[in-house]
């Protein structure tokens, strides 16, 4: 059985809790607009600027390696804002009202291996449809990690630490392949059924197509264009996409994976209502608390629990929504997860650690 | 309004460019990357558009007014009867309307000026609020000229007939005929429907222009008194119609009657050229019907209004593959663009605007004719 430990208020009452969330939304997409566009515009600014800062910095490494220090943080800076802040937000349609032709979530590609086709069909219907349903929301563990007593013990969770810090490194590949691997393209049982849109040839060649562009141009074209600084310029893109990886698994892992997440059966989510939802994806998700540059570098994902209610608001508008959001929990009382990054970042690691040993007493079937 | 996408012919170069620039920058184009950077420095500069000026708004009656444009230096020169889409920044949403030139290419030519005339749409989004919001020196953006609605090189006899508003691709093939010492054709006769005797457009400048040119003659025809186009009013002023190549533009009613009419009368369909103009969408959703074009596929469906399907189930049961997610209005899987038309939204419960726009296909319900980018 799933852990619940707090039972679901009856449907009546979400139904109140829904109305009122459904307020929050509404009072902040009355102020979507104008200031809006101007602050992802800067954002997207900002980022061009750091990645350009960075291409020329890097390779003049050559004459003084703290030049190539400072080059890969603003690279890094660049694919983190570029990933994160602008990527995640805009592909799940929060500026799609803009009618930007390179703000939307139709066009817009990210500077990640991850095909961004590919990622918003699993991400943006999978994760965010059945959050934290164990067997259907793979970003649970991403098929690789074991992080509730829901899911059977194997004897290779023991080292699933190293399994994550594995993860983490080669995190944008763990992105490009979810898709693919959901889809059984190269190995495993291919399933009986499925909900891919394309072909699975075309999802192959869209994986490797993408993963290639990213290569080509981190690892061949820049550090070619910069020849006699080739290494300089290799190993500089290297370290920011390393970066880049163990900086967004570390802000994901801490938006499902903490202390006291909950997870959910398939069987939750049949028939259920929109106050039910709501109540899942707050169950589902915790936030971190952080300053203004904090909020940006996460893409707002600091307000897990936010933008899983209302994924399609521009995030900016989360940090004041959370204030509502939170009082509107505790007068239903449902609780609501929040706590400082260190912390949560430490019961996330807490929970792998936990998990990679089979639990004493109980040993549950797995959920799948 | 004619507005279906120019077909879209990439040479290896452009094929090439395009892949270097998704490889390197992530972008469609490299222009597409440096836009924001560029937008800075030149507030409302697209790539994709031509940066333009506004150097006057003049009032030409209650509810109608023209926009001076001076076009940037991309704009190339445009035919007689062509529209170009004027793209406008509203709350931090680009909106785009299209209107035909008012002006003609040879006052463009000497003065580097366009105009289009807009007539305010009661409960309209946007032409109402684009006056007020415009002012000289204002920053719009302008494709190229585009459109089919055109005078031949050396053209016979003329028959034009305009509705209202209608009169604005008239009015430019006009001045161009009277600015050029081209072959002209012997006679031109302009049948020209308003609602009142105050909604005649440029009458003094018509009228003017009569009397300056012997192969020019205009009809003011006011419909409240004297109806819409029939077979007397063609009896009456232009008795030898058969032998003319005739021009219709105005709202769509009146341009389904005047064909209707002209078809009646065994006139040779190749010798019609009409232009639709204003927002024929909504001028059909009173009809209770509601026309579904799937511009990609090229499937047409015609769906009644008391049935509340969504877009994304119609065009499934159409089978034009449209990317479907969660259903709910979530996931933004199904987004599309919608080319012109009004839907409704029913998770925000609000009504759409009548341009082109992203939808999500899974909460939208159209409402009149709508045409999907699918």
């Amino acid at each position: 059985m799933a852990n619940t430990f707090t039972t679901r208020p009856d449907s009546e009452t979400l139904d109140k809790f829904a109305a009122e969330l459904n307020h929050v939304r509404e009072h902040a997409m009355e102020q979507v607009g104008e200031a809006d566009a101007k602050y992802i515009r800067k954002i997207i600014r900002i980022q061009r600027l750091c990645e350009i800062s960075g291409r020329i910095s890097i390779p003049l490494g050559f004459f003084n390696p703290l030049i190539w220090v400072i080059g890969v943080l603003f690279l890094s800076v660049s694919k983190i804002l570029n990933n994160m802040e602008i990527g995640h937000n805009v592909m799940h349609g929060q500026y799609d009202w803009m009618n930007d032709p390179n703000i939307n979530s139709r066009n817009f590609d990210w500077d990640n291996a991850g095909d961004s086709n590919s990622w918003k069909r699993y991400h943006n219907h999978e994760h965010h449809t059945y959050t934290n349903i164990i067997g259907k929301d793979r970003d649970f563990g991403y098929g690789l990690l074991r992080l509730s007593d829901d899911t059977r013990w194997k004897p290779k969770n023991i080292w699933q630490f190293f399994t994550y810090l594995t993860l983490a490194t080669f995190f944008e590949f763990g992105i490009a392949y979810h898709e693919v691997a959901g889809e059984r393209i190269f190995m495993g049982k291919r399933k009986k059924t499925s909900s891919l849109p394309i072909s699975r040839e075309q999802l192959k060649s869209d994986f490797f197509g993408k993963i290639g562009r990213q290569f080509f141009k981190d690892y061949i074209f820049w550090p070619l264009l910069c020849f006699p600084a080739f290494l300089y310029v290799l190993t500089g893109n290297l370290a920011a996409n390393l970066i880049r990886n163990l900086w967004t698994n570390t802000i994901i892992f801490c938006g499902h994976f903490t202390e006291d997440i909950h997870t959910f059966k398939m069987s939750d989510c049949k028939d259920e209502t929109q106050g039910q939802w709501y109540y899942r994806q707050i169950l589902g998700s915790s936030n971190l608390e952080g300053r203004k540059w904090f909020h940006i570098m996460s893409g707002h994902l600091s307000c897990q629990i936010e933008h899983h209610l209302y994924p399609d608001v521009p995030a900016m508008h989360y940090p004041h929504m959370a204030k509502q959001v939170e009082q509107i929990c505790k007068k239903y009382n449902i609780p609501y997860n929040t706590g400082s990054f260190p912390k949560q970042l430490f019961t996330v690691w807490q929970r792998i650690i936990k998990h990679s040993f089979p639990t004493k007493g109980k040993q549950t079937l797995a959920n799948a | 309004m004619n507005t279906n996408a120019s077909t879209e012919i990439q040479t290896p170069l452009a094929k090439g460019a395009s892949w270097l620039a998704s490889s390197l920058v992530n972008s469609q184009s490299f222009a597409g990357f440096f836009e924001p950077l560029v937008q800075w420095l030149v507030p409302q500069w697209r790539a994709d558009r031509i940066r333009s000026k506004i150097t006057t708004i003049r009032h030409e009656s209650s509810d109608m007014y023209s926009l001076v444009i001076k076009p940037g230096l991309a704009f190339k020169c445009f035919t007689a009867g062509q529209f170009i889409e004027l793209t406008v920044i509203k709350d931090g949403a680009w909106v785009s309307r299209y209107f035909s030139i008012s002006s003609s290419p040879a006052y463009f030519q000497k003065t580097g000026l366009i105009e289009v005339s807009i007539r305010i749409q009661e409960n309209g989004r946007i032409t109402p609020w684009l006056v007020s919001a415009l002012e000289a020196g204002s920053i719009v953006n302008l494709t190229q000229a585009q459109g089919e609605f055109v005078l031949p090189e050396k053209s016979n006899d003329l028959l034009m007939i305009a509705g209202g508003s209608g009169i604005t691709p008239i009015r430019s093939m006009l001045q161009q005929l009277s600015n050029t010492s081209a072959a002209l054709p012997n006679h031109v006769t302009l049948l020209f429907y308003a609602r009142s005797a105050d909604h005649f457009l440029f009458e003094k400048e018509l009228k003017a222009m009569a009397a300056d040119h012997n192969w020019l003659s205009i009809d003011f025809i006011n419909s409240a008194e004297q109806g819409f186009f029939s077979e007397d009013h063609l009896l009456e002023y232009c008795p030898d119609a058969h032998q003319r190549s005739l021009y219709i533009c105005g709202p769509s009613p009146m341009i389904t009657a005047a064909r209707k009419e002209l078809k009646r009368l065994n006139f040779n369909d190749s010798h019609i050229h009409y232009e639709f103009f204003g927002p024929e969408p909504v001028d059909n959703a009173q009809t209770g019907s509601a026309n579904i074009l799937f511009s990609k596929s090229h499937k047409q469906i015609s769906v009644t209004e008391s049935n509340n399907k969504t877009l994304l189930t119609l065009a499934e049961e159409e089978n034009t593959s449209p990317v479907s997610g969660c259903r709910m209005g979530v996931c933004h899987q199904c987004i599309c663009q919608k080319k012109s038309g009004v839907v409704y939204n029913q998770k925000t419960q609000t009504y759409s605007d009548t341009g082109h726009q992203e939808i999500q296909l899974c909460i939208s319900v159209p409402v009149g004719d709508v045409v999907l980018d699918l």
